[in-house]
């Protein structure tokens, strides 16, 4: 079973310059994807493509085998749901505090407002140094500390996928060992994910497959 | 001339469009009232109790002295022009029918209506409704709905609050401060009232809260990536839900009253 499978996928984004022209690509369990590119914004606007923030202009996308209708943004939330997306322009929500973030989902679908933190990630909180700073709202936090929350925020929503852009410079060099260290116990759990990266080490240790992006085509190796 | 009838055309299929789009957005949220998915309504109810306590609560110390001030100005212009007679009919007709809802309105607008619109517009831009949809909850339930009910019985209540304090204050104030004779200015309010002003008075309320809270989510929906956007799509969502405002104000009117 495919956990993505886009056939003939085609996307168009005016504002960058940037398009996909009849893309075929499947993703399954225990992949874990580098990908190569000339131009960043190319391979920003893949991994959105793949985190379902951008509407096809045709062809079709699956989700665990099942084809997604983009025709109404409420059949994507619970695919959306099951990828962690860490990248340049992931956010929280900024009238709300950190650590109501971290459990925005759960106070939604267990319909209670007065959940705990779960220990995974308080530890992660711990760990990375923001236990602390849980009960003020994101704008109080520096860049880098709202940048790791936002990384815990999707590591302990138990991704099925997990796309992340250059995690080097998201969570800072100072705490990206202690990520790393994260990262590796989820992947060997055959948890797959999909990446951009400029640091040499983490792409040899973490990708098994490259995806080549070059003038809005695809190639894998 | 075919310039001149070109460009009135393009403005309004371009007003028909957008009023469309307005009265599709408010059905599709109406929708979610209806829908009542288990899932999400304590968050629901907290987001819509705090948007009551921004646009209502945090309104009162604004409201009370503007209303104060509404209520005696007018008792003492209307004492002046009738002697006692008919103060308290007048009264009502300005106050409780028209002045009432349109003032209350445009408080909420000035102050509420324009936060709305810059919040969306600014979570929109910063991706937190894609932070949201990521999360797999759906923005309109979990953003729009609330503010709508917040807002619409905010008004409602910031409504029922102008209304008593600007007659009971109004009069209180002028018989204080004044010599000026008012009659049986009390008497004369409970007789005037109908229940049909009453029900105006909410009717009035709950569609300017509608019209508003809608008009401020469209707009702020609207600000897709520039925040140079953002104060271009507030002023335009203010002026428009004023706008909308008088417009519902003179239709209930005339459905009522003529």
């Amino acid at each position: 079973m495919y956990l993505i499978n886009l056939v003939d996928y085609t996307i168009d984004f005016p504002e960058s310059d940037c398009s996909f022209n009849k893309l075929n690509f499947t993703l399954s369990r225990g992949d874990a994807f580098a990908i190569i590119g000339d131009s960043p914004d190319q391979a920003h606007m893949f991994l959105k493509a793949l985190a379902m923030l951008v509407k096809p202009v045709s062809g079709d996308f699956y989700f665990k085998d099942k084809k997604v209708d983009f025709s109404d943004y409420r059949n994507l939330l619970p695919c959306k749901k099951k990828i962690g997306y860490i990248a340049s322009d992931s956010a929280m929500i900024s009238n709300i505090t950190v650590r109501e973030n971290l459990l925005y989902t759960r106070y939604y679908f267990e319909n209670l407002l007065s959940l705990p933190l779960d220990e995974t990630a308080k530890k992660l909180c711990e760990n990375f140094g923001i236990y602390d700073k849980l009960d003020i709202c994101p704008g109080r936090l520096s860049s880098v500390d709202l940048r790791i929350a936002i990384a815990i925020r999707e590591l302990v929503k138990s991704p099925d996928l997990l796309l992340l852009e250059r995690p080097e410079d998201f969570i800072g060099h100072t705490n990206f060992d202690l990520f790393t260290e994260v990262l590796r116990d989820m992947v060997l759990t055959k948890l797959p994910i999909v990446f951009i990266s400029y640091a040499k080490d983490f792409i040899e240790e973490f990708s098994n497959k490259k995806i080549f992006l070059k003038n809005g085509t695809l190639s894998i190796n | 001339m075919d310039y001149l009838a070109g460009y009135i055309g393009r403005k309004a299929s371009s007003a028909t469009n957008h009023i469309s789009n307005l009265f599709a957005f408010t059905c599709r949220i109406f929708v979610l009232i209806f829908q009542k998915p288990e899932a999400g309504r304590a968050l629901v109810r907290r987001i819509s109790l705090e948007q009551v306590y921004f646009t209502c609560v945090q309104a009162l110390p604004i409201i009370i002295p503007i209303a104060l001030v509404f209520g005696s100005m007018l008792i003492i212009q209307f004492s002046k022009v009738s002697g006692q007679y008919d103060l308290g009919k007048t009264m009502v007709m300005l106050i409780v029918r028209e002045l009432g809802p349109v003032i209350t309105a445009l408080l909420v607008i000035l102050r509420s209506a324009t936060a709305v619109a810059i919040e969306i517009s600014y979570m929109n831009i910063f991706h937190e409704i894609d932070a949201i949809e990521m999360a797999g909850i759906d923005p309109m339930r979990i953003v729009c709905l609330p503010r709508l009910i917040g807002i619409t019985s905010a008004i409602l209540c910031l409504f029922i609050v102008f209304d008593l304090v600007a007659i009971i204050g109004g009069y209180l104030i002028v018989w204080i401060f004044t010599y000026i004779p008012m009659g049986d200015f009390i008497t004369q309010i409970g007789k005037a009232i109908t229940a049909t002003d009453i029900a105006v008075g909410i009717i009035k309320a709950i569609f300017f809260g509608i019209a508003i809270t809608v008009t401020c989510l469209k707009h702020g929906f609207s600000v897709k990536r520039l925040i140079t956007d953002i104060p271009v799509g507030t002023s335009k969502a203010a002026v428009e839900c004023f706008f909308y405002c008088l417009v519902i104000n003179v239709i209930i009117s005339i459905l009522f009253y003529m």
